[in-house]
């Protein structure tokens, strides 16, 4: 029976000649190759959250195939329903993929040819001892790398060991999948919604500023044609996220670009992002859908039926209407001349503050943030108004960027026992937010006076009230938990930290 | 976990070539399968190209438990290992007795080193003795070779006998005719015969004499695999089937 354990390796093609060639001990290396390449695509999320987690999902045929690291292949039927892990059908790899985020589609990387194979290795019998299977991956028409998984028989591990120094010799290192990514599809160069922006201690505040803002220019562009094709709503998530990050940056830096510019540059980024706000509004109410659902009996599902339909039509408009928006010339133009402004750098003009130590510079923004949101919170209990509530989301938000960028400046184990706290409550927050934003929306969508016929009317009515009266009492149980997660987020050893990192007197630092 | 024995009293009756060909076949329909070879002339392992262990001739071999599980070899196929011959009938005894007891440390030896089967065949060496009987008594199923002669009929009657003689569940008996020669008019009459006389022992499934179950010697494999398109797979196929409906009666 086989052995398992952690045996996949990854060989460049020139090596595979020397790897079935031969002796290997008192051993015999025999290679099969089986006819003929059988063209495949890999499917992955566009964050590639498949390779990051050390797996590969191939399409060869009517079958996928789902590599995972330690050499196991899962395999069911290719036919689906849709893009999303959910519209698959039941199998071993729906099953092992559940782990990934249900907002986001699978598409392709790529697509080549595959070449199966195996090299038995045989003693004087021709009793086989252990085998290295092969999958040979092309694409250009151009052999790019081979996937080896050695498999071990029992009683035979020794011969499996030299096998195994055989291999390494040849050049075999051990699998990662992201070289496989990078040697199958060259031109692919892997998209990180969060990229490291990495900054020495004597960078200035224009410095620091500049590099995190011209990292995120390319994050949301990468982005611009999932929105255009509508794959999933990731896309616009993660544009609007990347935009948010470059214009606090020209928020929370201040004084580092001239005034005026500054400003002007502040207002181009907020202009780049108000097209994109009511669709993402219209994702999220869609995405609560089976929520809401849930949230009401049976009885009252009528008027939901016309909400989210009267909505998903909203949506279909919008998202036209960004598509457009996203392919036009005008748009182009402008964020390629920003993506540039803050990549030559030249015409950018530094302001008082440019010159001062980033180090420095982060540590008073960051203790700043950090005093402000403690006084905001401080003050909130069950009686305070929802905007300020609303106001500590967005100082936490602000810290957590502030954070976030200048991360690679402080030891990372501190920062991560701050972090994570901070995301706790930025959760409860969100959701604090949503619900009282979708009470809102709801009222609004029910002053718009759509001209329903009258039974339609009173049933929509009825199942809005339903649903923001329900939506209110959670909401009064997130500020609750709110309140609960700030003194987690601010309890006294998180509140010694946050001062030693951030507000210690630099000469005893 | 059902143990299987492949076992006759007389020599020569394609015992072997019967647990090679089953326990492929119970291998290939996805069960873990370990094919114990405890004729010292270690005929299975030689199909399976398996060489005989060295440690298996020590003396001291089944008080370790750890060099029994490492004496195991897994085949060239899927889910099939074979523990290869050598052992002492003294070994073999201790043997069944560890592998029934589901507390012993063999049996926990097997879980860990991922080998925990869901078939055992036993290809048992050709004699009656005590310890046969102890084979008989551990196994689920006793499979029993039998050529259509006069000489083999008489040996099945012994079997009979020791049965009865030694109070031992004769249920467990599954015969089945083998190197069966359609044109020999002996051959149809003895089947007749014992048919008749012992009805219920015998299955359906009557393997014949091939030439491909012959040349299993030359190819080193099972007729599945060098003959799979043949009488003798057919047959085979047709005994596996019929002996895992009857173990999963057991």
């Amino acid at each position: 029976m086989m052995e398992t354990g952690s045996n996949s390796y990854f060989l460049k093609p020139d090596a595979l000649a020397s790897l079935a060639q031969g002796m290997i001990g008192n051993l015999t290396a025999v290679l099969t190759l089986k006819d003929g390449a059988i063209p495949f695509t890999l499917l992955d999320t566009f964050d590639q959250s498949l390779r990051r987690s050390g797996r590969m999902l191939l399409e060869i045929g009517e079958t996928l195939e789902l590599l995972m690291s330690d050499g196991r292949v899962l395999s069911q039927p290719a036919e689906r329903n849709g893009r999303f892990v959910t519209d698959f059908q039941a199998g071993a790899i729906k099953q092992s993929l559940s782990d990934l985020s249900p907002l986001r589609s699978l598409s392709p990387v790529g697509s080549g040819d595959v070449r199966r194979g195996m090299i038995a290795v045989l003693d004087d019998d021709h009793k086989t001892h252990c085998r290295a299977y092969l999958q040979i991956f092309a694409s250009d028409g151009e052999e790019r790398g081979a996937l080896v998984t050695l498999q071990g028989l029992r009683g035979y591990g020794k011969s499996l060991g030299e096998l195994r120094l055989h291999l390494e010799a040849c050049g075999g290192a051990p699998l990662s999948f992201g070289e496989i990514y990078a040697e199958i599809f060259p031109e692919q160069n892997g998209y990180d919604a969060k990229p490291e922006v990495s900054m020495a201690p004597d960078d200035t505040a224009f410095d620091a500023a500049t590099n995190i803002i011209s990292a995120h220019f390319p994050v949301a562009r990468a982005n611009e044609g999932g929105i255009i094709e509508d794959h999933d709503t990731g896309f616009l998530h993660d544009y609007r996220i990347a935009l948010r990050k470059i214009r606090s940056v020209l928020s929370l830096f201040k004084g580092v670009y001239e005034k005026d510019q500054s400003a002007d540059l502040k207002a181009r980024l907020s202009d780049l992002m108000k097209p994109t706000g009511r669709l993402r509004d219209l994702d999220v109410y869609l995405l609560e859908r089976q929520r809401s659902y849930d949230l009401l009996p049976d009885t009252l599902h009528g008027g939901l039926d016309t909400l989210f339909r009267m909505l998903a039509e909203e949506r279909m408009v919008e998202k036209a209407k960004l598509a457009r928006h996203l392919a036009s010339k005008t748009y182009e133009k402008e964020v390629a001349e920003l993506a540039k402004l803050f990549m030559k750098r030249k015409k950018l003009r530094p302001g008082p503050a440019a010159d001062l130590n980033a180090h420095d510079y982060a540590r008073d923004l960051i203790w700043n943030r950090y005093r402000k949101i403690c006084s905001i919170a401080g003050g909130i209990g069950p009686s305070s108004e929802d905007a300020e509530v609303h106001m500590l989301r967005i100082h936490c938000k602000k810290l957590r960027y502030l954070m976030e960028f200048f991360g690679s400046l402080f030891p990372e184990k501190d920062f991560k026992t701050l972090l994570m706290p901070l995301k706790r409550l930025q959760d409860d927050l969100g959701q604090f937010n949503d619900h009282s934003v979708q009470q809102v929306s709801l009222q609004d969508f029910l002053w718009k006076g759509n001209n329903w016929p009258d039974g339609v009317d009173l049933e929509v009515a009825q199942s809005v009230g339903a649903l923001t009266a329900v939506l209110h009492r959670q909401q009064l149980e997130l500020r609750a938990k709110v309140v609960e997660s700030f003194a987690q987020f601010n309890g006294p050893k998180k509140q010694k930290k946050f001062r030693h990192l951030f507000h210690q007197r630099r000469d005893t630092k | 976990m059902k143990i299987i024995a492949c076992y006759s009293n007389k020599g020569g009756v394609g015992k072997t070539a019967a647990a090679v060909n089953l326990a492929y076949a119970f291998a290939a329909s996805g069960q873990r399968t370990l094919l114990c070879d405890l004729d010292p002339q270690g005929a299975s392992g030689y199909y399976f190209r398996v060489k005989p262990s060295k440690t298996l001739t020590e003396a001291t071999f089944f008080k370790d438990v750890e060099k029994f599980t490492k004496s195991i070899r897994g085949s060239d196929y899927d889910n099939l290992d074979i523990l290869p011959a050598n052992m002492s009938f003294r070994d073999f005894d201790v043997f069944l007795s560890r592998i029934r007891n589901s507390r012993s440390r063999l049996k926990k030896a097997l879980k860990a080193a991922k080998g925990d089967y869901d078939v055992i065949l036993l290809d048992c060496p050709p004699n009656i003795s005590t310890l046969s009987e102890n084979v008989f008594r551990a196994a689920d199923a006793i499979l029993v070779p039998v050529i259509p002669t006069t000489l083999s009929q008489r040996a099945y009657d012994q079997l009979l006998d020791f049965f009865k003689g030694n109070d031992l569940p004769k249920k467990k008996l599954h015969a089945f005719y083998s190197m069966v020669q359609g044109v020999k008019s002996l051959h149809g009459e003895t089947m007749q015969a014992m048919n008749g006389a012992h009805k219920e022992r015998f299955m359906m499934a009557q393997i014949p004499f091939a030439s491909d179950i012959e040349r299993m010697g030359v190819h080193r494999a099972p007729v599945f695999v060098s003959a799979p398109v043949s009488a003798a797979s057919r047959a085979y196929q047709a005994l596996y089937e019929e002996v895992r409906k009857k173990v999963a009666e057991e």
